[in-house]
């Protein structure tokens, strides 16, 4: 499980992901991103990464684990390509960080 | 005073020298042109819009005159400017009038951004508003003539204005431009209606004005609380469908069809999500403008408890 | 053609006022507002107005009408500040383990360091300086992380990587924010020499480590040379960019040794000339404080006497707007010798007929497809 920036094992929430405003609508997530002036729509799994990472810095497997629980999934259940492209996403909108001193350098 | 206080030389004259000024629900405009069957037109359309007073503050400055020169003669041109600046490209002088009213949708929905500017037809009665947010070609124009018609005023054909300190819609009651058959749909649907004449070949097809009713525009600094959205869609032959959507639908068919949702940042997002928090949502498929209307009407009555 | 003249006149004193002397504007008949709103508009100085009354705790003194238009202008300005900031901020997490000294210019330098000309400013681009040498690399990476290449015609391709002081502007995918990345302030071509080597060495650190600024002198070098060489045929100068150059030595001015190295380091770069007509006039319209013998050593620099003449009747009429309602054939005509004139600056002669031979043919062919107010999209990006 790689970030955009390299092999890494922790994610936390950045500062743009602290400061987004939530609107729930049944399971459609619509948020909005000062930091950017972005307005989101994100699913349920994208979602609960992100509440995850409100708690603090996890783990990759961590968050996956919690996710999975969340959505009432069996462990392992969570389709990896698809956790694996939502953190990419949430990465590359800013949401998230690689918190990891190898990503520091190429 | 309104425009019909003036005789037409005297319109043809306030046009051709410093402008003919205007008011437009939030706006006030002035106008000028050097073209007396523009002026003609100007008179009668814009019969019922009052004059704003003179010391008032004119918003947008706007024209539709044939070129100087030569060119006016050999290639009859009208051209619409802003300012001084004339930065389209020009059309047939038969077709200045609806391009003017084009320019004026242009000035508004690139400057007013101290407002939310939806687009969306509103139409309000005893109090409540209905929004249609736009989808091209589905008929919104139509279906909300139809209805300033019957008893509701209408807010406005083009842009749901809202306010950002309350959330209140302004009205900006404005011509309504029909397109192609929807300009005999209305004839036969309220023979009465005041309809401008036809404009043939236009980058639109044919164009048509429909002066909204006198009420709709002497009521013109009434704001109204927004009560429904309706995302409409006439279908030949269907059968009325009237369907509550979910708010996320809702919410992003409205964000994305707004004019300047982007720019207006965290203001827009919190409108926009309180309007559809407070709102009820419906899709409404329709054939028929009479059923239509009435199931409108019907609506708007579950409110009367 | 006297009321022309006259009304011209007012137009344009109405507006010095106001950004002489904002405090003032509470006292403004309606008349003036309006006039003062269309001719502030036309010269993009609205969000400048609301700034300097926000200041002052003047808005609620004004009539409504114009603040509206105020608030509107301020609404699209804290957009555009913030679309980018955050192009900045996704850049360096593109560009992270790519150790390269990254030179923020123009408005993005004003906003990202706070400043005073990025108040109540609009800026469409982020302006980057980086080492010529490593421009490849950083374009690779930015593709790579969802940038591209906006598309343009070859012939405007070649002018930028072979001429020009900057490659074609990239965009990312999904947000509508262009990159300009320059490796020197001035094209390859121009008259006035350039070297990015002292730019770098001079250059100042930001909050973020990867990121700097233009010395102060640098700084105002640079908006001096984009305000005289990068201008446009109809609108000439751009009135901001000479606020943005008094506003600079207005903060700099402050700062000890800054007035003594603004001349040494002109002539080091080979921008004297326009260090010379930019100090006169920003004088002349905005009363910026500069030290007499500043200007006094700078007199070698200046023109033969008749073209001095010239361009002091020039560039006020290339710079400040006429009135809207008054066209004046004299001002067209000025703006135009001015955008020549930049060019002129910026290539060789025989580049020069040949690029405005091609702009003026592509001009005509746009021309013929002007923008069509009925197709237009209203929707703003």
């Amino acid at each position: 499980m790689t970030c955009y920036t390299a092999r890494a094992e922790t994610f936390i929430l950045s500062p743009a992901g602290n400061s987004i405003q939530w609107q729930e609508w049944g399971d459609v997530h619509i948020v909005y991103q000062p930091s950017s002036a972005e307005t989101h729509v994100f699913n349920e799994t994208t979602a609960l990464i992100l509440k995850c990472l409100k708690q603090g810095s996890r783990s990759i497997q961590a968050v996956k684990d919690w996710t999975e629980n969340a959505l009432e999934v069996g462990q392992g259940d969570l389709a990896t390509d698809d956790f694996v492209f939502a953190t990419m996403r949430l990465e590359e909108l800013g949401l998230i960080e690689c918190l990891d001193d190898a990503s520091a350098v190429q | 005073m309104i425009v019909g206080d003036l005789s037409r030389r005297e319109l043809g004259k306030r046009l051709a020298g410093d402008g003919l000024a205007l008011q437009l629900g939030p706006f006030n405009l002035t106008i000028r042109s050097n073209l007396d069957s523009f002026a003609s037109l100007a008179h009668q359309l814009y019969e019922p819009y009052p004059l704003p007073d003179a010391e008032a503050i004119s918003d947008f400055h706007v024209q539709i005159s044939a070129p100087r020169g030569l060119r006016r003669w050999v290639r009859r041109q009208a051209c619409f400017g802003v300012d001084g600046q004339f930065p389209f490209a020009p059309y047939t002088v038969e077709h200045a009038f609806p391009a003017l009213e084009w320019g004026i949708n242009w000035c508004v929905a690139t400057r007013a951004h101290h407002l939310l500017l939806l687009h969306s037809a509103g139409v309000e009665r005893n109090g409540r508003a209905i929004l249609f947010p736009a989808s091209p070609g589905h008929g919104k124009s139509t279906l909300c003539t139809a209805l300033v018609h019957s008893g509701w005023r209408l807010l406005s054909d083009e842009f749901g204005v809202v306010r950002p300190e309350d959330g209140l819609l302004l009205p900006l009651p404005r011509l309504i431009p029909l397109k192609n058959e929807s300009i005999e749909v209305i004839r036969k649907f309220r023979p009465e209606a005041i309809i401008g004449p036809s404009f043939l070949e236009t980058r639109k097809g044919t164009v048509a004005h429909v002066q909204p009713p006198v009420n709709s525009i002497r009521r013109a600094q009434e704001p109204a609380r927004p009560r429904w959205f309706v995302f409409p869609r006439w279908v030949a032959d269907a059968p009325l469908t009237l369907e509550p959507i979910p708010k996320s639908q809702a919410f992003l068919m409205v964000a994305t069809n707004a004019f300047n949702y982007e720019v207006l940042d965290e203001i827009a997002f919190r409108l926009v999500t309180e309007m559809v928090r407070s709102c009820d949502s419906y899709s409404l498929i329709y054939s028929d403008l009479d059923e239509a209307v009435s199931a409108l009407d019907e609506l708007s009555r579950t409110d009367d408890v | 053609m006297f009321r022309a003249a006259c009304e011209t006149r007012r137009a344009q004193r109405l507006l010095l006022e106001a950004l002489q002397e904002p405090e003032k504007l509470p006292g403004l008949p309606p008349a003036d507002w309006e006039l003062l709103l269309r001719v502030a508009r036309r010269v993009r100085v609205l969000g400048r107005l609301e700034s300097d009354l926000e200041r002052a705790g003047l808005l609620e003194e004004i009539p409504e009408r114009a603040a509206a238009h105020l608030r509107a202008a301020r609404n699209v300005i804290s957009h555009r500040n913030t679309l980018i900031s955050w192009e900045v901020n996704r850049l360096l997490w593109a560009l992270k383990g790519i150790d390269v000294p990254l030179i923020l210019l123009k408005g993005t330098a004003y906003l990202l360091a706070e400043l005073s000309p990025a108040r109540g400013r609009i800026f469409a681009d982020v302006d980057l300086l980086v080492p010529e040498r490593r421009i490849g690399e950083i374009e690779e990476r930015l593709v790579e992380r969802g940038w591209f290449k906006t598309q343009i015609d070859p012939y405007d391709d070649r002018y930028y990587r072979v001429w020009m002081h900057e490659i074609p502007p990239l965009r990312h995918r999904e947000r509508g924010t262009e990159i300009d990345i320059h490796h020197r302030l001035l094209p390859k071509t121009s008259h006035l020499k350039s070297d990015p080597e002292s730019l770098f060495t001079a250059a100042r650190p930001l909050a973020d480590p990867q990121l700097h600024m233009l010395a102060p002198a640098d700084m105002v070098l640079h908006a001096l040379v984009h305000l005289f060489l990068e201008g446009d045929p109809d609108e000439g100068l751009r009135l901001r960019d000479l606020i943005d150059v008094h506003d600079l030595l207005c903060r700099f001015g402050e700062e000890p040794g800054f007035w003594s190295d603004l001349g040494p380091r002109a002539r080091a770069l080979g921008f004297e000339r326009p260090l010379f007509y930019g100090l006169h006039h920003v004088q002349r319209l905005f009363g910026t404080p500069i030290p007499p013998d500043v200007l006094r050593g700078l007199e070698d620099a200046a023109p033969v006497w008749p073209i001095r003449q010239l361009m002091n009747r020039l560039i006020p009429l290339a710079l400040l707007p006429g009135h809207p309602d008054y066209p004046s054939r004299w001002a067209s005509v000025a703006r135009w010798l001015i955008y020549v004139r930049a060019h002129w600056l910026r290539m060789p002669p025989g580049l020069l007929a040949k690029h405005l031979s091609h702009k003026a043919w592509l001009r005509f062919r746009g021309f013929r497809r002007r923008v069509d107010l009925a197709q237009l999209d209203l929707k703003q990006q």
